[in-house]
Order: C-alpha cells, then sequence, then structure tokens
C-alpha cells in the first residue's frame, strides 16, 4: 500500500511543479510562437505576481530594503490569499500590457538579440528595483489556510493517505493551472480571436490585407501570457521561498518547457512541463540506488536532469516534441 | 585611438580625401589602425591606468571612497580580457551566449584544483585553465550551435545552469560545493616572482604589484591577438556571417565551422580571464563563477561599452566595476546601483548599436573632422 501511496504523492509534486512551469511556458511559447518575440523578462513578470501577492496576501516586515529607511517598516494590505489570488491576475494582465506597448512592440522589427537584450534588461531592473526596495531576503507565504481548511479532510495542510499525506494546495495548483489551460485553449482553438491570432501566425501581412488590426489581438495575447505568469507567482509562491532572484532562475526550466514541447504549441508546453516536472521529483525522491556495490545518490542530479532531457529532446527532434517545423524555422 | 576595426576604416576612406601634403593629423589617421599602433596604445593605457585613475586623483583632493583602487584596476582588466573575447563572439560574429560564466567559472576550478593538486606556477595554472574552457567550449559549442538565434541564447543560458548546478552539488566533493574551492596555492612566477610583491625600482604610484604588471601583460597580448584575428581572413569571414549568415553559406564558407570556432575562441578568451581571476584572489567562489549572473554581466558590460569594438568592452569593464565597486557605496544612489546599471543597459541597447565607446568613437571622430576641416 505505501508504494502506491508514495506514487501518488510523487505523481501530485510532479504534476504541480510541472504545472508552473507550464503557467510560464504558455506564455512565453504563444508570444514566441505568434509574435516571434523572445520574452527574457517572462520570469520578471512571475517576481512581479509573486511578491504583488505577497503584498494582498501579508504584512511583510522590510529588513534592508530602501522602503525601511523611507519610513515604510512594514508593508502589505494583509488581505488573505484568496483577494491575491482573484486580483494579482488582472493587474499582471495590465503589467504585461504594458510590457508589450512600450516594450516588447518597438522591437518586432529589431534582430532577436536585441529583443533577448532588452527584455533581460528590464529582468535586471524589475530584480533590482525590488532587491533595493524590499530587500534580499527570503519571504514565504502565510500558508492558504482557507484554502486547505475548505477540503473535508483531516487536517488542515495535508490529507492522510496510507502514511503519507499530500498538500492539498498542490493539488489546487494542478486544478488551477488545467483550468487556466482549458480556457486558453479553447479561446485560441475555437473562437474568432483565435482564428486571427493563428492567421497572423501563418501570414501576417494577408491578415492585415483583409483589413484585420492585427495589433490588438497580438496584445491581447500578450497580456494573456503574462496574466499567466502571474498566476503562476501567486500559485507557486507558497510553495517556495520568493526573493528577488526567483525570476531568473525560473526562466531557465520555462524556456526548456517550450523547447522541450515546442514552440507555439499549447499541447506542447503542457506535455514538456510534465515531462520536467515529472523528472525532476523522480530523481529527487529516487533519493540513494544501490546497485550492487555501486550506489548513486539521485537527488543532486534532479537539476541536472532536466537540462539532459532537453538536450536529448534537441538533439533528436530539434522542432521539440509537438512543435512543427514551420513555425520554428 | 580608434578602434573600430572594420567601420572606422571604411567610413575614413569616403570621407576623407587624401591630401597632397598630409597634415599631422592625417598622417597620424593613417596609422592609428596599425597592429603595432593597437599595441603601443595599450601598452600605454596599461601602464598608465594606476596613476591616472588611482593616484591622481587622491593627489587632486577626490575623496578616496570614491576613487580607484589598485586591486579594482587589476580585476577591471581581467573582466576586460573576459569582455574582449565576449565581443569575439556577439560583436563580430553575432552570436548572443548567455553561458559564459561556463568557461570563466570551469576555467577558475580547473586552475585552482590544479594549482592545490600539481603544481601553483601561474603559467601553467593559465595553461589548464584555458584548455579546460577550451574543451567546454568545443563541447557545448558544438551542441548549441545546432540551432540558430533565440536557440542558441536559451541553449548556452540552459548549459550554464547545468554545469552550476554539477560543480554546485554532485561535484560538491571536488568543488567545495556553495562554499567554493578554497584550496588554492598560487605559487610564484617562474619560481622567483612574488605576484603579490611590489615590483622593484618603480613607484607605487604606478604599479603596485606584480601582480599587475601579470594581469597587463596578458592585457596586452589579449588585444594584439584579438586584433589580429579580427584583421586576418578569418575576422573578415566572422564578419560576413554576422552581416548575412546565408550568403556567407552560399560563397561556400562553413558558417558552422566558423561559428563554433568564433565561439571556441572566445571561450579561449574567458578561460585566459578566469585563470587570472583565481590567481588574483586564490580563491574560487561559485556565485562569482559559475552562477548565470556571470553570464549575464559579461553581456551588460560588453554591451554597454560597445560591441565591434576592441576598447569597447574593456571601457564596459572599468565602467561596470566602477559602479559595482565604488558607486554602490555612494548615499542615495548606491542602493540603485544595479537597477540605474539596467536602465543605462536598456537605453543602450535601444539607441547606441554600438554602445557607449561607440558613440564617445563617434563624437571623437566629428571633433576630429572638424577641426581637421579647418585646417585644410
Amino acid at each position: 500500500m505505501s508504494l502506491v501511496g508514495e506514487l501518488v504523492v510523487l505523481l501530485v509534486n510532479g504534476l504541480q511543479t510541472g504545472a508552473i512551469y507550464v503557467l510560464l511556458a504558455i506564455g512565453l511559447s504563444i508570444i514566441l510562437g505568434t509574435l516571434k518575440f523572445v520574452n527574457f523578462a517572462h520570469g520578471a513578470l512571475y517576481v512581479v505576481g509573486a511578491y504583488i501577492g505577497l503584498l494582498i496576501t501579508q504584512q511583510i516586515s522590510i529588513a534592508n530594503g530602501q522602503l525601511a529607511e523611507w519610513g515604510f517598516p512594514t508593508l502589505g494590505l494583509g488581505w488573505g490569499f484568496i483577494a491575491a489570488l482573484v486580483i494579482v491576475p488582472p493587474i499582471v494582465f495590465v503589467v504585461g500590457l504594458a510590457m508589450e506597448r512600450f516594450v516588447a512592440r518597438p522591437f518586432y522589427d529589431r534582430p532577436d538579440t536585441d529583443q533577448i537584450l532588452v527584455t533581460f534588461g528590464l529582468a535586471i531592473v524589475v530584480q533590482e528595483l525590488i532587491h533595493a526596495l524590499i530587500g534580499p531576503r527570503s519571504y514565504t507565504y502565510d500558508i492558504p489556510s482557507e484554502i486547505a481548511g475548505g477540503i473535508p479532510f483531516s487536517g488542515p495542510v495535508g490529507v492522510p493517505l496510507s502514511a503519507v499525506t499530500i498538500d492539498v494546495w498542490r493539488v489546487w495548483v494542478i486544478a488551477i493551472t488545467a483550468t487556466l489551460v482549458i480556457a486558453v485553449y479553447a479561446i485560441v482553438e475555437y473562437t474568432d480571436f483565435g482564428l486571427v491570432v493563428k492567421a497572423g501566425t501563418r501570414d501576417p501581412e494577408m491578415v492585415r490585407l483583409l483589413g484585420i488590426r492585427i495589433t490588438r489581438p497580438y496584445l491581447v495575447m500578450f497580456g494573456i501570457g503574462a496574466g499567466l505568469a502571474g498566476v503562476a507567482g501567486v500559485v507557486g509562491a507558497p510553495l517556495s521561498n520568493i526573493n528577488p532572484e526567483i525570476g531568473m532562475t525560473i526562466l531557465v526550466p520555462a524556456f526548456l518547457t517550450v523547447v522541450i514541447g515546442g514552440v507555439g504549441s499549447i499541447r506542447g508546453a503542457v506535455l514538456g512541463g510534465t515531462l520536467i516536472g515529472m523528472v525532476q521529483v523522480t530523481l529527487i525522491s529516487l533519493g540513494t540506488v544501490s546497485l550492487g556495490s555501486l550506489s548513486i545518490n539521485f537527488t543532486p542530479w534532479a537539476q541536472v536532469g532536466i537540462y539532459a532531457l532537453a538536450v536529448v529532446v534537441l538533439l533528436t527532434r530539434p522542432q521539440g516534441l509537438l512543435g512543427s517545423e514551420e513555425v520554428t524555422a | 585611438m580608434s578602434d573600430e576595426v572594420g567601420s572606422a576604416a571604411e567610413t575614413e576612406a569616403d570621407s576623407e580625401p587624401v591630401d597632397e601634403s598630409p597634415t599631422l593629423y592625417e598622417r597620424w589617421r593613417q596609422i592609428h589602425d596599425n597592429e603595432s599602433t593597437v599595441a603601443a596604445l595599450t601598452i600605454l593605457g596599461v601602464a598608465l591606468a594606476p596613476f591616472v585613475l588611482v593616484t591622481l586623483p587622491t593627489q587632486l583632493g577626490l575623496p578616496s571612497e570614491y576613487s580607484w583602487y589598485h586591486n579594482l584596476l587589476t580585476l577591471t582588466l581581467i573582466w576586460g580580457i573576459f569582455a574582449l573575447g565576449y565581443d569575439l563572439l556577439l560583436g563580430f560574429t553575432g552570436l548572443l551566449s548567455f553561458g559564459h560564466a561556463i568557461f570563466w567559472g570551469t576555467s577558475a576550478y580547473a586552475a585552482g584544483i590544479f594549482s592545490a593538486n600539481v603544481t601553483g606556477s601561474p603559467l601553467a595554472m593559465i595553461l589548464v585553465g584555458t584548455l579546460t574552457a577550451v574543451l567546454m567550449a568545443w563541447i557545448i559549442g558544438w551542441i548549441s550551435l545546432r540551432r540558430g538565434g533565440i536557440y542558441f541564447a536559451i541553449l548556452t543560458l540552459a548549459f550554464g545552469q547545468m554545469i552550476y548546478y554539477i560543480f554546485l552539488s554532485p561535484l560538491g566533493d571536488i568543488t567545495g560545493g556553495e562554499n567554493g574551492f578554497t584550496g588554492v596555492q598560487v605559487g610564484s612566477l617562474f619560481g622567483v616572482v612574488d605576484l603579490g610583491r611590489a615590483v622593484p625600482f618603480v613607484p607605487e604610484a604606478f604599479v603596485d604589484s606584480w601582480m599587475y604588471v601579470f594581469v597587463g601583460a596578458a592585457m596586452i597580448l589579449s588585444v594584439v591577438v584579438g586584433y589580429r584575428i579580427l584583421n586576418s581572413p578569418y575576422g573578415a569571414v566572422l564578419r560576413a556571417i554576422r552581416e548575412n549568415e546565408q550568403r556567407a553559406e552560399f560563397v561556400g564558407l562553413n558558417v558552422w565551422r566558423y561559428k563554433l570556432m568564433a565561439f571556441i575562441l572566445s571561450g579561449a578568451f574567458a578561460g585566459l580571464a578566469g585563470s587570472l581571476y583565481v590567481i588574483q584572489r586564490s580563491f574560487v567562489p561559485i556565485e562569482n563563477t559559475l552562477n548565470w549572473t556571470v553570464s549575464g554581466d559579461i553581456v551588460v558590460i560588453t554591451v554597454l561599452g560597445g560591441v565591434g569594438s576592441l576598447f569597447g568592452p574593456v571601457f564596459g569593464a572599468g565602467l561596470y566595476m566602477y559602479v559595482a565597486n565604488i558607486v554602490s557605496g555612494m548615499p542615495v544612489i548606491g542602493e540603485f546601483w544595479h537597477m540605474i546599471l539596467g536602465i543605462v543597459f536598456i537605453a543602450v541597447v535601444a539607441t547606441m548599436p554600438h554602445g557607449i565607446w561607440g558613440r564617445v568613437d563617434w563624437l571623437r571622430d566629428r571633433v576630429a573632422d572638424a577641426i581637421g576641416g579647418d585646417e585644410r
């Protein structure tokens, strides 16, 4: 029985880790696939989401940030986590719109290198602004007891399941991600708006000739991608520390998700994120495995494993698992 | 002291009609792109930098906390070498790598571990470090260059993180994990010269230690080698690839191989710089060697200073080191130094394709043209 329990935990942890990557990767992938724009500041949107959520959820004390010196030793609204969950996505959506209009759009016709550089610069500015104002220390969210308590299971945080416990919040993360992914997928696949976006990917000039203003769907897609990154920041934050540097650290796995899944493909992003999450969590929980006299500890290799996976996929299937040749070319 | 190796020569050709009797200024324009001129200027710059930047400001009454210090100058030269090599790739071949911490970092570890176990001879450390970097660049370039453009940037970034995590934990027994490698044993140069000692017969106002002479020599060598590469047919091919990869391919050049060589060459410069860094610090801190921030810093330094020139990146290294180490301690703006650099960086990317140095170069040419015009 305990093996089943462990497998369930593994699956939940893996899917949840992957879910965060999926939320980030969908935005990246759509923006890259439709707008051909490389956004190195996507991680910054995640950080912005996490910090705004933090300030809405609780009061934080600022130890060595400038804000403390300017007379704000504590900051935050203390409205609780549910409020953050509702308020943050629209805010980050608007941030995304502003980013598209003022940073991305002037650079659509510039070389890839310039796009990467300018968004990288933006990521630095966001990271360092938070670093200077709020300080370098890590914060943790108060455990969202409202949500955990709302589940009719014993224990406020975990569900006992034959000697193992599953964090209810992880299940919620998976559920929220699944809902959002399905919604975005439906928008792109089954609405006129999605049709315009997809047509714009194929032949933007033709779309323009047909009298459709392609800039507006692009703007909205960028905003949706940003909003998803903001959601990732809020739902992912209770499970890890947040500090100004998490944006860049999460950006790399998010990019790998896009690379593995295939650019411009939502299904690819889901597949890629799930794969990466499962590989990472499996290696962590494998621990030390002994084969005869040889014993290997896999835990330290967990981070390495996802890069190895990406390299293998790229070498064998350069367009990604579900990507099409023409989009990536 | 112009350095716009490619474009400067072209712009001159059409803006400067050849005069019957060349003035002093025109004669200068003729020789200022020669290899010996560039080398002489570098030697002059390296030799005078400590006096001009460290001694003179203090003499003139600038508060000592706002002026350069000798170690910072040495560090600037080391980063200058790193940036110079990086520019070979970004500025001259047009490849944006986000993984150069790999070469700087692995060479630092290789040199450090070699010094602890075999010999601490600085030259041997440099040799081992640089060779390690070349090997790493070969492997990683071979894989990453399969995909162009944005994928190259993403892949190099990913490899950087991969190597960082490998050195952090699975190899922690050898590398010292997050504490860094502490057993570095730097010996004396040729068995006689202790790098930490002052140079005899030279006043400290000019050169404080052999370390500066050693690093300065490496800098001069790097500039000369870089200049050689860029002005050889090889450099012309690299520029051709930057301008139009497809055309270069159609002319019959093996673009992939040239890109790989450019990657390896810039990795070698990074390896030289990384080894020097360990020799200076006698310690390999993982956060300052393999962390992705190093890859980010070198991008910022090179782009700020100016891509596509030899001195631009070195200028960028000086600017970055000054801001990171001196301005960061200033009141009010000190806390925001990194953010301010970020904003300047965005401005440079948006408006100055050849960086701040390119703008200085352009201004100087303007002024020079105006003066030259008056003389005629």
